[in-house]
């Protein structure tokens, strides 16, 4: 920090200890600031001057990898990519990620969003595998255009912090799983679109989607996850009136 | 032993009242809209197989302030609906890719929203023009 800090910021934090706490309660911090620094480095100089039990997940510090997560002033958004010049004169809240159950402050509990990630086979099936000596899948630009923008997400959660229906619902599939659904079952070289339907079938498949849209408003990769989840609406409406059409593989 | 005790926070029963979901209910609540008018259609075509008598109160309830009021916040409603509903249209059908790049969200929403601004209008300009 080679600028002086010569103002400061109020940030009010969600804390929960679960060792004496019954319930979450907001603590305020006064975070002295530069123009450079973003949220994610205020909560890191509470951490380091005033309350080292403050507890966070963040990991690379360039809105890459997905890890601070969190909501400030009512907003899904990562730490590291959230300035708090922007947010003055403040104060600021900063709570976890909504519709997940809170850890630890503000760390939330990843295990069912990781669920819903496995349950879409997220890996490429060929149809005809073949070993690396007899040369790459070939695929033209247009064909990678057809998915390259789900394959960025980040796995951030901020599109399940941003959606009532997974709010309501935590067993919605949700739309990081079916932006990531849409980038294998969107790719040329794939073949498992088959084994990727039954995820999205069923009450707690993509028909919960109302289409509120605020997933694809807050992902800060613009991956646009709403898209992904309706486009598969019309892929599972189509497979459930094929089916009385077309013999399906034997599981 | 695991001291972890993970806090669930229960979703607000009027979140759908609240920023920044109350944009998306308005534009819900306006598809009701065609509900209503098909109400009003529907009262008209039941009027018209009672009779002359009844088709005359009809239209003369279409002509009542309480009638015009209904139909001007229908209007707006309906506009308000067409307008949000070619907002979301990219992002409900299959993504357009032409020349090997994407077609543009919002030049899918400016197309259909010409479209139907065009349409409406010639129909509106038809029946008042009544070339039958």
């Amino acid at each position: 920090m080679t600028e002086r800090a010569d103002k400061t910021i109020e940030l009010s934090v969600l804390r929960y200890n679960p060792e004496t706490d019954e319930k979450p309660h907001h603590q305020s911090f006064t975070v002295p600031y530069t123009r450079d620094m973003s949220v994610l480095q205020g909560l890191q100089w509470i951490k380091d001057t005033v309350d080292g039990s403050l507890t966070f997940r963040w990991s690379c510090r360039m809105a890459i990898c997905g890890s601070c997560g969190m909501m400030i002033n009512g907003e899904p958004k990562l730490a590291c990519h959230t300035l708090l010049r922007d947010l003055a004169p403040g104060p600021v809240t900063v709570e976890p990620l909504a519709h997940f159950p809170i850890e630890r402050d503000l760390v939330v509990t990843v295990d069912d969003f990781v669920k819903k990630i496995e349950s879409v086979t997220p890996w490429l099936i060929p149809k005809h595998p073949k070993p690396v000596s007899e040369g790459p899948y070939n695929q033209t630009p247009a064909q990678l255009e057809a998915y390259e923008n789900f394959s960025a997400c980040i796995n951030c959660m901020l599109c399940y912090a941003a959606c009532p229906q997974y709010g309501e619902n935590p067993k919605f599939v949700g739309p990081a799983a079916m932006a990531i659904l849409q980038r294998y079952n969107g790719d040329s070289r794939d073949d498992g679109s088959a084994l990727r339907i039954d995820a999205v079938h069923g009450e707690d498949g993509v028909w919960g989607c109302t289409a509120v849209g605020a997933c694809s408003d807050v992902c800060p990769k613009a991956v646009d996850p709403m898209h992904a989840v309706n486009q598969n609406k019309m892929n599972t409406a189509l497979d459930y009136f094929l089916r009385f059409l077309k013999k399906r593989d034997a599981k | 032993m695991s001291d972890r005790r993970p806090y669930v926070r229960p979703m607000p029963r009027d979140w759908w009242a609240r920023r920044p979901f109350r944009h998306y209910t308005i534009r819900e609540l306006s598809g009701v809209t065609i509900a209503i008018y098909a109400a009003v259609l529907l009262s008209g075509l039941v009027a018209l197989l009672q009779g002359p008598a009844a088709w005359e109160i009809w239209r003369g309830w279409l002509a009542s302030p309480a009638s015009l009021v209904l139909h001007a916040v229908l209007l707006v409603a309906m506009i308000w609906h067409l307008r949000t509903w070619f907002q979301i249209l990219p992002k409900t059908m299959p993504k357009l890719v032409v020349g090997g790049s994407p077609v543009p969200q919002r030049l899918i929403t400016l197309i259909g929203t010409s479209v139907a601004i065009v349409c409406s209008t010639a129909l509106v300009a038809f029946v008042l023009w009544r070339p039958f």
